[in-house]
């Protein structure tokens, strides 16, 4: 580090007429006015609401279900003689899972579009990417280079930094999407034509012709959420130790914490 | 002008030609020319394959353990057969041996099919060529009562009240004007020669045929889950054994062995009741009837099937024969080698296929099809409305397959000259015992007759191989062998990097091999030679003719524009064109 | 002309009285959605309705649907043909050939213009001009436009004419083609199966003839009353799949005991028939009960969807053929590698900047 040492406890107040003060954070979209004006004050912000936190767990403990179970319904287990069917039922448990945590993982979606709507700024990144800005594509490369080790320095990001967005829209949002639409359609199957899941998704067989197929991309689209998953838990614990700010804690108090308070 | 075949056929192309298309009461599409003199004889006949699917290409590249449900459905009539052939020919590849009731189950289903489908196309594809219903509204039921007791004297439905319920059914159905498949059918063409009453009890016999045959296939649903196209399996059966404990109502179980049992009876009594009497009665009306022969009396040819014994195909242990004829010396029955190179070969110059060598020949493991759609210079017509096809350029979509270079007939009647000449004993006395019953001599088996009674005594021969096969099937139980399947080799790691074999069937139209070639797990090339490729097969490079084109030389038409002749006799092969093309 | 045997005959002959034909009447008048005025008017079109013609086209096909079509029990094939319906044109059945056979059909097309039922099976094929497949010389597909004309309605027989079958199957050298995608203007009901099985065929049919009306159709158009529900939903082997106790091998201990076939590639959970119910051929047994998984027959590309042992499908893409599990673990393999080589990069370079640090700082 070069030039005067900063004394220690200074909170640095950058002078936004000669400092480009957050720049990244603001010019991708992300941080209000409101933010910057809290991050010249506070050295945290709250940036992930209840519901937000409360969605994450919910949805990551279905999503782990639903791989297993799901694993499980393509390639059962070896037999067993437990008992005679009426009293053994591993195969049907094991749907019941995957049913149930569908379901679960459903509504849960249902409520964080919900929250999307209602929620901060924040809660609304996950369902877009601002590939209409040109500052955003600047620093989703800045984030490739640092991932490729190409910048020293990380820089802070309010909310996900751009690549994460990106990631977090086509894998989750997309991504969960389709594996709702493709497994009620799947279910609409067992439900019989004319259920509820018939009428609502029925017409996804219809698109793709033949069950086969359908389950087929089911099951692909599992082992996409399976390497989000790896990809994401990785990304989110070398964050936690490599960049600038706090990442695991945000996702469990909502605050994102800052280890420096050098502006960008 | 005449033009002589290396085969011995003097081809005229002279006289008026006549176009037959569709032919129907066959399976599939096919077109036939010829050509007749004024005196109404054919001095030229052209058999035209007119559809192809390309199942040899599809094949390529799949797994050949599904190979057999493919292969099925070249065809839905001699369902089954082709899924045996294609089993053999993947097990003999990869070297994989089938347990004894496998063997016994696969027999069972193959000779019920022969069965079922020499019934079907005797009754309800060839009788009208013979039999007249429209004639049948002028029948005496006593009258027809009473010959239906002379010539079967066990079978118990043959009460006058029966054949009037019959006669008043169809004569309301006459009456209705709605004639439905009899519409337009050649009924006043003097070619029909029986009396009223054996027209009843043939057009009854058509309605009798009708409700069995739905019967007889109830075996193949026992063992391979429904009929047509049942189910098979590389290493043996997919249906198991378990006749004893826990659990067996999920397997081939006692009851289900009793419904074996008791259809096979039924076919027995049908063959013997009803089948074999009505050929002989109808086949008594049309006694001078012999055209058709072609070359029956010169080349036929048969693989021999229905194994005595599991992963056992040499010659003597073959209950139906194998063998070659070749010009009509029945003193010399010649070995048959599928795998010898020179042996079996397709010719293409005639067909709708092209080799990279014009004229050659090529044995199945090296096969090609590839099509190559194109018509002569003297055809007549445009490419896709065709008046007269040029027979000198390609002109079907069967290719012409040889053996040692020559055309061959293959079929129930080839395999019961081969039978015959070779002194197959259950084969032999049949064939004698029907021709002293008509007051026949031996060369009466060259024709379209023969073709047709070989037929019937095929059925009836079937039946019992299937009993013995029954109970055989119930001794190995008996000695605590259940087992249906190998699945040593299942697995594709445990199968060689490359390999090839062939299977071998006597399907009900004749001598069917599936050659494949497997590479890396996968088919590299899969051929068939199908009965009616044999049958239906276009001129080769030498200009010999096929089978159909052989027989319908020389035959009288009563009427040219009423092709009755030309259909009885081609309908005696039982003609099959999606066989023959795949 | 004498007298024609109507619908009326049919029934009174198959042992029905004038009384339930008349409640028959005044049931299919309310089903109608018709007043009790009606019941009169609807029994004397049934007492007076000659056979519905029937033309039955062929393609390229392997001619089971029309072998399955005879093994019919209730009705009966004989009774179908006799009394139900007139098979006015069906070159597998027909007595007359060629021209004679082509008369007949030009015959029933002028008479019964608007009123007959087109039947096919099998499919035309398209490349080549259409001559994969010829009759009377001329392309198939020709015919069938020409009949599918002015049919009332239009029945495809079977997977080959519902959705293209075995000779549509990559690399489908002829274009083999559904009847829906070559005739557009007609309701078509697809009855698919490799072959469909028998009682569903004459069920489409009487279903046509009793009610008067093309039976409901799901979104496939098949009709639901006999494709709405999968095998596998059905299957008296199901509780054996709910328990996880499956065939491991073929003829194996489970096999015999008649344990789901799940493992061996069954595709009951993806195929919508009705054999594990109607079963095969009076109802003898289907392919499941006799201890062969069933292999989808009557969906749509059921030959292009890996083998027929597999109980996950191969997918076919860039030249390299895998199930979805060997696709997915191959990629979450190349991805957990990847992240663990950034996760080693990433330790050094921390380190390294620590050190960095402490000499800089
Ligand atoms: C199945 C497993 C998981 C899934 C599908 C998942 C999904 C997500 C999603 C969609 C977000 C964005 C939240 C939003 O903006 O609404 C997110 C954020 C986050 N997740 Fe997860 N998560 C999973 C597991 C985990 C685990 C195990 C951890 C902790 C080790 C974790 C840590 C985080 C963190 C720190 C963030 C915030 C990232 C940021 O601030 O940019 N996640 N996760
Ligand atoms: C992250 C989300 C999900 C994952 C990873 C997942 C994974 C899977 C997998 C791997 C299969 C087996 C497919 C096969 O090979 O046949 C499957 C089947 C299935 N899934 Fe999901 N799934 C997810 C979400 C859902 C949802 C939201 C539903 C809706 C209720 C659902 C319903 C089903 C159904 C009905 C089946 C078929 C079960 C059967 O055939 O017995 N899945 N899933
Ligand atoms: N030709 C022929 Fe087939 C027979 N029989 C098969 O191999 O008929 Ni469909
Ligand atoms: S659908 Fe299947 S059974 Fe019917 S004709 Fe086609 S191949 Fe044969
Ligand atoms: S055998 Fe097939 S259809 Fe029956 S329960 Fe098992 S998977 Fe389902
Ligand atoms: S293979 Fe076909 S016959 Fe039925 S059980 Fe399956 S749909
Ligand atoms: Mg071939």
């Amino acid at each position: 580090m070069t030039g005067t040492p900063i004394p220690e406890g200074t909170i640095l107040r950058p002078d936004p007429a000669t400092s480009p003060a957050y720049e990244a954070a603001r010019l991708t979209g992300d941080a209000t006015a409101e933010d910057l004006e809290s991050i010249r004050k506070r050295t945290s912000v709250y940036v992930y609401e209840a519901p937000v936190r409360l969605w994450h767990w919910i949805n990551a403990a279905c999503i782990l279900v639903l791989i297993v179970s799901g694993y499980f319904i393509g390639a059962p287990l070896p037999s067993m003689q437990i008992g005679e069917p009426v009293e053994q039922f591993v195969m049907g448990y094991i749907r019941f899972a995957h049913f149930a945590a569908g379901m679960i993982l459903t509504a849960a979606f249902a409520g964080r579009i919900y929250w999307g709507l209602m929620g901060n700024h924040h809660a609304r990144q996950l369902f877009y990417v601002p590939v209409w800005k040109a500052r955003w594509w600047k620093e989703m490369f800045f984030e490739l280079r640092w991932y490729a080790f190409l910048e020293r320095e990380p820089k802070k990001y309010i909310g996900h930094n751009p690549l994460a967005q990106l990631a977090m829209f086509f894998f989750m949002t997309l991504g969960l999407s389709f594996m709702i639409v493709t497994g009620w359609a799947l279910y609409a199957e067992g439900a019989g034509q004319g259920s509820l899941p018939d009428t609502a998704f029925g017409w996804v067989l219809g698109l793709v012709q033949n069950s086969q197929r359908l389950h087929t991309l089911h099951h692909l689209g599992m082992w996409a959420i399976v390497i989000f998953t790896m990809i994401h838990i990785y990304a989110a614990i070398r964050e936690d130790i490599m960049s600038r700010q706090s990442m695991v804690s945000t996702m469990i108090s909502g605050h994102r914490t800052f280890k420096d308070d050098r502006p960008d | 002008m005449g033009n002589q075949t290396p085969n011995g056929f003097t081809l005229d192309t002279s006289g008026k030609r006549i176009v037959v298309d569709p032919v129907t009461r066959i399976e599939g599409h096919m077109r036939c020319e010829v050509n007749v003199n004024d005196q109404g004889i054919i001095t030229n006949a052209v058999s035209t394959g007119t559809m192809w699917r390309g199942l040899e290409v599809i094949l390529k590249g799949r797994d050949p353990r599904d190979a057999w449900a493919f292969t099925e459905r070249i065809c839905g009539v001699c369902t089954g057969t082709h899924a045996l052939t294609s089993v053999r020919a993947v097990e003999d590849a990869l070297g994989i041996t089938i347990p004894d009731n496998a063997n016994s189950i696969r027999n069972i289903m193959q000779l019920n099919l022969q069965i079922h489908d020499h019934i079907v196309h005797f009754y309800h594809l060839h009788a009208l060529d013979w039999v007249n219903p429209v004639n049948a509204l002028r029948a005496d039921p006593k009258a027809t009562s009473e010959l239906q007791q002379a010539v079967s004297p066990s079978h118990p439905l043959s009460s006058p009240g029966y054949f009037r319920d019959v006669q008043n059914r169809l004569k309301k159905f006459v009456e209705s004007g709605q004639l439905g498949l009899f519409k337009n059918g050649y009924w006043d063409n003097p070619a029909y020669l029986l009396p009223p009453e054996a027209d009843l009890m043939a057009t009854t016999h058509y309605l009798e045929a009708l409700d069995l045959q739905k019967e007889i296939v109830k075996v193949h649903t026992v063992f391979g889950g429904k009929n047509p196209h049942p189910n098979w399996l590389v290493g043996g059966v997919p249906c198991p054994i378990n006749v004893h404990s826990t659990g067996a109502v999920g397997a081939i179980n006692m009851e289900r062995l009793n419904l074996v049992s008791s259809i096979i009876d039924r076919c027995i009594e049908f063959n013997n009741n009803v089948y074999i009497p009505d050929v002989i009665a109808i086949g008594g009306f049309y006694k001078n009837w012999l055209y058709g022969g072609g070359l029956s009396s010169k080349s036929v040819l048969a693989y021999g099937d229905i194994p005595e014994n599991a992963n056992d195909f040499s010659a003597a242990q073959l209950h139906l024969p194998r063998g070659a004829i070749v010009n009509g010396n029945l003193n010399e029955v010649q070995d048959v080698d599928v795998r010898d190179p020179e042996q079996i070969q397709e010719f293409v110059d005639h067909s709708w296929y092209q080799y990279g060598e014009p004229g050659k020949g090529l044995h199945p493991w090296d096969g090609v099809t590839e099509p190559k759609f194109e018509l002569g210079a003297a055809t007549k017509g445009t490419r896709t409305n065709i008046e007269n096809l040029d027979e000198s350029a390609k002109y079907s979509w069967i290719k012409a397959p040889r053996w040692k270079g020559n055309a061959m007939e293959v079929g129930p009647l080839a395999r019961y000259i081969v039978g015959y000449a070779s002194g197959h004993e259950d084969i032999k006395n049949q064939v004698e015992g029907l021709l002293r019953t008509m007051n026949l001599p031996v060369s009466a088996l060259f024709s379209t007759l023969g073709r047709t009674a070989a037929r019937a005594l095929e059925s009836e021969y079937c039946g019992r191989l299937q009993k013995h096969f029954f109970d055989k099937l119930v001794q190995n139980i008996k000695n605590g062998d259940e087992s249906t399947a190998n699945v040593a080799k299942w697995d594709p790691s445990t199968w060689p990097k490359e390999a090839k074999g062939v299977g071998m069937t006597e399907a009900p139209r004749g001598a069917l091999g599936h050659w494949v070639k497997v590479k890396d797990g996968r088919i590299e090339n899969y051929q068939c030679v199908v009965p009616t490729t044999w049958n239906g097969s276009p001129r080769d490079s030498a200009g010999n003719i096929g089978a159909f084109e052989a027989s319908l030389m020389d035959t009288k038409m009563e009427r040219p524009e009423e092709p009755v002749e030309i259909l009885r006799t081609l309908h005696s092969f039982d003609p099959c064109l999606a066989c023959s093309t795949h | 002309m004498s007298q024609i045997e109507t619908f009326y005959d049919v029934m009174r002959r198959q042992g029905i009285t004038r009384r339930s034909f008349m409640k028959y009447c005044s049931l299919t008048a309310a089903a109608l959605g018709l007043g009790p005025s009606f019941v009169p008017k609807i029994a004397h079109a049934m007492e007076t309705k000659p056979r519905t013609p029937v033309i039955w086209v062929h393609g390229l096909e392997c001619t089971c649907c029309s072998e399955s079509f005879i093994r019919a029990a209730h009705p009966l094939a004989k009774d179908v043909v006799l009394s139900m319906i007139s098979l006015d044109y069906d070159d597998t059945l027909m007595a007359a050939a060629g021209h004679a056979a082509e008369a007949a059909l030009m015959d029933t097309i002028e008479k019964y213009k608007g009123n007959y039922i087109l039947a096919v099976e099998g499919n035309p094929p398209l490349n080549e001009d259409g001559m994969f497949c010829i009759t009377g010389g001329k392309p198939f597909v020709e015919k069938l436009r020409m009949a599918a004309k002015d049919a009332k309605a239009i029945i495809s027989w079977g997977a080959c004419a519902s959705y293209g079958c075995v000779q549509a199957a990559a690399p489908n050298p002829t274009q083999a083609t559904p009847v829906h995608k070559v005739i557009t203007d007609k309701p078509i009901i697809k009855v698919p199966g490799c072959p469909p099985i028998a009682e569903v065929m004459t069920g489409v049919i009487t279903y046509m003839l009793t009610f008067d009306r093309l039976p409901e159709l799901d979104r496939q158009g098949r009709p639901a009353m006999f494709y709405s529900q999968r095998i596998h939903d059905k299957c008296y082997r199901r509780p054996h799949f709910d328990a996880g106790q499956f065939v491991e091998a073929w003829d194996d201990e489970n096999a015999r005991k008649g344990y789901c076939l799940y493992k061996m590639g069954c595709k009951g959970p993806t195929t919508y028939n009705a054999c594990s119910t109607i079963r095969w051929n009076e109802g003898v047994s289907f392919p499941i009960q006799s201890g062969h998984g069933c292999i989808g027959c009557s969906e749509d590309g059921f030959w292009d969807q890996g083998s027929f042992y597999n109980r996950l499908t191969n997918v076919k893409q860039f030249g390299i053929e895998a199930n979805a599990d060997q696709i997915g673990t191959a990629a979450a393999g190349v991805v957990g590698g990847a992240i663990a080589v950034h996760a080693a990069v990433s330790a050094l370079k921390k380190a390294q900047k620590k050190s960095q640090d402490k000499v800089e700082g």
